[in-house]
């Protein structure tokens, strides 16, 4: 009986143990491969003049969002869309703002060959890195194998994983119970939020966003006529819907929506406080946002406090 | 009326009790793909839900007995009743749907096993 105990405990000591080794090994590919992916995030090898990097449009001292309302891509050629932050992404159902891709990988793969971004087919992408020595025997040190469209991907993917950020005020106000963390004014504007502002209603969840798609009121298929996630869908209901964002450092990420179109938080506010006073013929607008707000100056500087304070301190 | 009064008084100390048995910082083991989802229980009835460090759930809870009601800032205000079921010395907490009318927070709560921390 002892015998057999011993022997029991034994083997759970040898299991525990091989976990606990899977793990660490896991957890060391996983950094290795997020370095790789910084370098290669920040490095104009991936376009077609050699002119931009992922970086150049998810610039790391705005949240790695663009400062532009469209990004600027090789041979000075504009993109479509907002360029939206690349961080606090590792929860993300769906990417791009019509959700056409469901992995980091899927994505992080896409600008390399879009025309109006960076233009590199991904065999020449490949190659490159390939004649690179620098990045061939990189390649080979964290996977084995020479650089190919698979780990190129996971390599990007891997470095776009660790950018998470959870230490904001908001985040030391609520997870750390400091609630001199954040100011009066932040926790008014937390409780508007909530309740009359109507955020949360899409804005819900970790990084302050349900993971859904909605009209907020932006399309009128005249001057406005991105019909975002319909496109994806090819379903009439979803004309004019594009991905919730997430939230956190939102006050780094201006300007604002798809098509960049509010410069700063307060025409953000102030468009959904009444979305008709700003745009007066949408189309399939979400129901949500039928009605004014009637926020009054005060609330609108409340809410605007609470949304500076997901800023994370690494910025 | 003695027989009353200590029904009453046991009553009082069972819901004490439990409360005091959910008080403090819970999480769970990280999933497959390595969250960990976690709530904070304040003595003040008031709890912090949170995945990843990064809080995502606010609200207000009661105990009577076994039960767990609250309502939270998602759900449109909606209340949510659950089964509190302790184990593993009471250091482990999961809950059982007793009346929730809202999906995507049932489907969650049924899922959530969690280990207390402090």
């Amino acid at each position: 009986m002892k015998a057999g105990m011993k022997k029991g405990s034994v083997i759970i000591l040898i299991s525990v143990f091989i976990v606990l080794l899977i793990s660490s090994f896991n957890e060391k590919s996983a950094r290795k491969a997020a370095t790789l992916g910084e370098l290669l995030f920040s490095d104009p090898i991936l376009s077609k003049d050699r002119s931009i990097s992922c970086a150049s449009c998810h610039i790391p001292g705005f949240a790695f969002a663009d400062t532009a309302a469209f990004s600027t891509g090789v041979f000075g050629r504009k993109g479509k869309r907002n360029s939206p932050s690349a961080m606090n992404v590792l929860l993300r159902r769906n990417l791009f703002w019509d959700g056409r891709v469901n992995t980091l990988e899927e994505q992080a793969l896409a600008p390399i060959e879009n025309p109006d971004e960076m233009d590199l087919s991904l065999d020449s992408a490949i190659s490159r890195l390939k004649q690179n020595k620098f990045y061939n025997d990189l390649f080979q040190e964290v996977y084995n194998i020479a650089p190919s469209v698979q780990n190129l991907a996971a390599a990007i993917a891997a470095f776009e994983r660790t950018l998470e950020t959870s230490d904001s005020p908001f985040d030391n106000w609520k997870f750390s119970g400091d609630s001199n963390a954040v100011s009066a004014s932040v926790k008014r504007g937390f409780e508007l939020f909530n309740t009359k502002g109507k955020c949360i209603q899409c804005h819900f969840g970790a990084d302050l966003t349900a993971n859904e798609f909605r009209n907020i009121g932006l399309f009128n298929g005249l001057d406005l006529n991105d019909s975002g996630r319909a496109v994806v869908t090819k379903d009439a209901a979803d004309i004019g819907k594009f991905k919730t964002p997430a939230l956190r450092n939102v006050a780094l990420t201006a300007p604002y929506m798809h098509n960049g179109m509010f410069k700063t938080l307060e025409e953000v506010i102030e468009f959904y406080n009444d979305t008709k006073s700003v745009v007066g013929n949408p189309v399939n607008k979400d129901s949500i946002l039928m009605n004014p707000l009637g926020l009054n100056a005060e609330e609108k500087k409340d809410l605007k406090a609470f949304l500076e304070s997901l800023t994370d301190k690494r910025f | 009326m003695r027989i009353i009064a200590i029904y009453v008084i046991a009553m009082v100390v069972l819901a004490f009790n439990e409360k005091d048995k959910l008080t403090g910082r819970w999480q769970s083991p990280p999933s497959v793909t390595g969250s960990v989802t976690g709530v904070v229980f304040k003595p003040d009835n008031t709890f912090e839900g949170f995945v990843n460090k990064k809080p995502f759930v606010t609200g207000k809870y009661r105990v009577q007995d076994d039960l767990f009601s609250f309502t939270d800032n998602g759900c449109n205000g909606a209340e949510g009743i659950y089964k509190m079921v302790f184990f593993s010395n009471e250091d482990s907490l999961r809950f059982e749907p007793v009346s929730d009318s809202c999906t995507e927070r049932r489907k969650g709560m049924s899922k959530l096993v969690m280990g207390r921390v402090n």
